[in-house]
């Protein structure tokens, strides 16, 4: 009887797990086909094209998120790092300098925002997630100074292409930079000794060290992977827009966050990768493309959004436990 | 570096008095008669006494070993129902919006001890959908009060005594003696100092650990009603960088990310050295996004420092 018992339990657990880890997938393919019966205009190619161009920022900067969320850390500053370096770029650019070096600019300004935030939590063991809460209120301020609250314009005309233009007039190239980001991280996670110490040290760190991984340095390289990350979406977001704000990244900490465990990454760290990711943002970009095709507000989108994060966390705590 | 530790950790445990009478006595001196003018003093203690119930909340859950992000909007939201509902009187807007934060509390104590999920992505959540419930109920406008009377609760005065600060020093004495002379008060700090230990010694943890979420949420609804009387009305934006700043109070007030650690009194007096840090930079003509970088700058200092403490008490338990 007993036997039974557990017997049953393993089961359900093993279909509980199973549906965990599709959850993003199952979601995507209910809402696409309550989109495609309620509205005419959803499947078309048009329609999905501009879903996936709508979420490739958030997709980006998510990608980032997730390495850390792997090694079971946490950037809440990249909403702001998201405005700030893309604030960097145009006001250089406002200076004179041209395309090329700018863009470096801005990129590299993504580079030190991640490595500030790797030191400060490496080197004195601080909660990422309180650490990276008060330097993204920092840099929401220092945005703030540069620009004095205003919204600032690019002078150079052909930054804008990069977030506009298409390859072939079809695809543009910000789907196609976030996605084959997806496909390099992917690669990254599965098959570099890289990788794998991500996925140690967020199972357990004390493992990690002993099996020779240097923990300071994987944690370091992925704040910086995921400054990195902000950097390019922020730059693709300012050209899309031709003109940035310190806000334009606005809760993007915490959707980044729920897109990479709507895809089947665990918050507790050691399991998920990145084309579960790119599945867990495409999930939110068609909700939220419907929410706008049924003319729902989009402020019962946080909501939404909210008890689903609820919901699947406590469903990976149920499962890591009964492990 | 280990004497400066140990210096650092001295420091850190006498710090809430000592840094609370040195930014006093600079700001006198640095701005003489603008701060030591009964009318900013008054006022800064009316500010400060409006955040003290939600600063004193945060204090206790740090004390039991967890964390409540959720403070801010749970404070918004109490303002709005407190605001929303005053055609059904002032009392029962009152109660409706206490009501809400006991709700909130049950929610994240759930989440934390039942569904075993982490404290700051459980209040995360519930954040998340707090604020949501925020901006969808003001439909992201600003809401005014109808009942003028309502007003005392927050703006009234006592003589020169600011009301809230009557209401603040109530809840202060209360929760001082919960936490130190009850069993239930000395149990959350066994509880977040070592919960095995806790365990053993007979403690009932899953009471214990909810416990703190309820009263940090109700306290948080408390601040929400009071901050909502002094301006009559409400706004979405309300309470945004509370959680940062109850966090960064309570810290500076000797509590620890730990948890086992810190006082209310500490609390109330690390939210003053707050209040009048901006008091203070307002007075001196800083604009505000300064006052945000500097604000922010010393929240991360306090983790760090936190942090760091923690770890060497660590190694030196080990020893």
């Amino acid at each position: 009887m007993k036997l039974s018992n557990s017997k049953r339990e393993h089961s359900v657990l093993r279909w509980l797990g199973l549906l965990r880890m599709q959850v993003a997938l199952i979601l995507f393919i209910t809402l696409i086909v309550i989109g495609s019966v309620l509205s005419d205009v959803f499947l078309t190619p048009n329609n999905l094209l501009n879903i996936l161009w709508a979420v490739s920022v958030l997709g980006i900067v998510a990608l980032g998120q997730c390495i850390l969320i792997i090694a079971c850390r946490f950037d809440m500053s990249v909403a702001y790092s998201v405005g700030l370096c893309g604030i960097i770029t145009v006001v250089v650019q406002n200076h004179g300098v041209s395309l090329f070096p700018s863009v470096i600019i801005g990129l590299l300004s993504g580079l030190l925002i991640g490595s500030v935030n790797g030191l400060i939590c490496v080197r004195t063991k601080a909660n990422p997630f309180l650490v990276t809460l008060g330097t993204g209120i920092f840099m929401y301020a220092t945005s703030l100074a540069i620009t004095k609250s205003q919204t600032v314009y690019t002078p150079i005309a052909d930054f804008k292409l990069l977030g506009r233009a298409k390859l072939f007039g079809t695809v543009q190239y910000s789907i196609l930079i976030f996605l084959g980001l997806a496909i390099i991280l992917e690669i990254v996670l599965r098959y570099t000794k890289f990788g794998r110490g991500l996925f140690v040290i967020g199972l357990n760190e004390k493992v990690g060290t002993l099996s020779g991984f240097s923990t300071s340095r994987i944690s370091m390289a992925a704040f910086v992977i995921c400054g990195f990350t902000a950097a390019i979406g922020s730059l693709i977001i300012t050209s899309r827009n031709g003109s940035t704000v310190a806000n334009v990244g606005m809760g993007m900490e915490f959707d980044s966050i729920i897109a990479v465990v709507l895809g089947g990454t665990s918050l507790f760290g050691g399991s998920g990768g990145a084309i579960r990711t790119v599945v867990g943002v495409l999930t939110l970009g068609v909700l939220n493309n419907l929410m706008v095709l049924m003319n729902i507000p989009t402020e019962n989108q946080q909501i939404a959004k909210g008890t689903i994060f609820l919901l699947i966390v406590w469903l990976d705590s149920l499962l890591r436990n009964k492990k | 570096m280990n004497s400066v530790k140990r210096y650092l950790s001295v420091f850190f445990k006498q710090t809430p008095g000592v840094l609370f009478f040195s930014v006093f006595i600079f700001f006198s001196i640095l701005l003489k008669d603008t701060f030591l003018s009964i009318y900013t003093l008054t006022n800064i203690a009316r500010q400060v006494s409006i955040d003290v119930p939600i600063v004193m909340g945060q204090a206790i859950v740090l004390i039991a070993g967890g964390i409540d992000i959720s403070v801010g909007s749970v404070m918004a939201m109490s303002a709005v129902i407190v605001i929303s509902t005053q055609q059904y009187g002032m009392i029962p807007s009152i109660v409706f919006a206490l009501l809400f934060g006991v709700c909130i509390g049950l929610i994240n104590g759930f989440l934390v001890t039942k569904a075993k999920i982490v404290p700051f992505i459980a209040t995360l959540g519930t954040m998340s959908i707090v604020r949501g419930l925020v901006l969808v109920t003001t439909d992201q406008r600003s809401i005014m009060g109808t009942i003028p009377r309502f007003e005392i609760l927050g703006n009234g005065n006592f003589w020169i005594i600011p009301g809230p600060f009557i209401i603040a020093m109530v809840l202060l004495f209360i929760l001082h003696q919960f936490l130190k002379k009850t069993k239930k008060g000395r149990n959350l700090y066994a509880l977040g100092g070592d919960p095995e230990n806790a365990f053993l010694s007979g403690i009932p943890i899953g009471r214990t650990k909810f416990t703190p979420y309820i009263i940090c949420s109700l306290l948080a609804s408390v601040s929400g009603i009071l901050l909502a009387s002094r301006i009559n009305s409400a706004n979405p934006q309300l309470g945004m960088d509370t959680a940062l700043a109850s966090i960064a109070a309570a810290i500076i007030g000797g509590a620890s990310l730990l948890g086992g650690r810190g006082s209310v009194i500490g609390a109330v007096l690390g939210i003053s050295v707050l209040g009048m840090l901006s008091t203070g930079m307002n007075l001196l003509g800083l604009v505000t996004y300064y006052q945000i970088a500097v604000k922010s700058a010393l929240f991360v200092v306090v983790v760090v420092i936190d942090a760091i403490i923690v770890s060497k008490g660590i190694s030196k338990r080990r020893k």
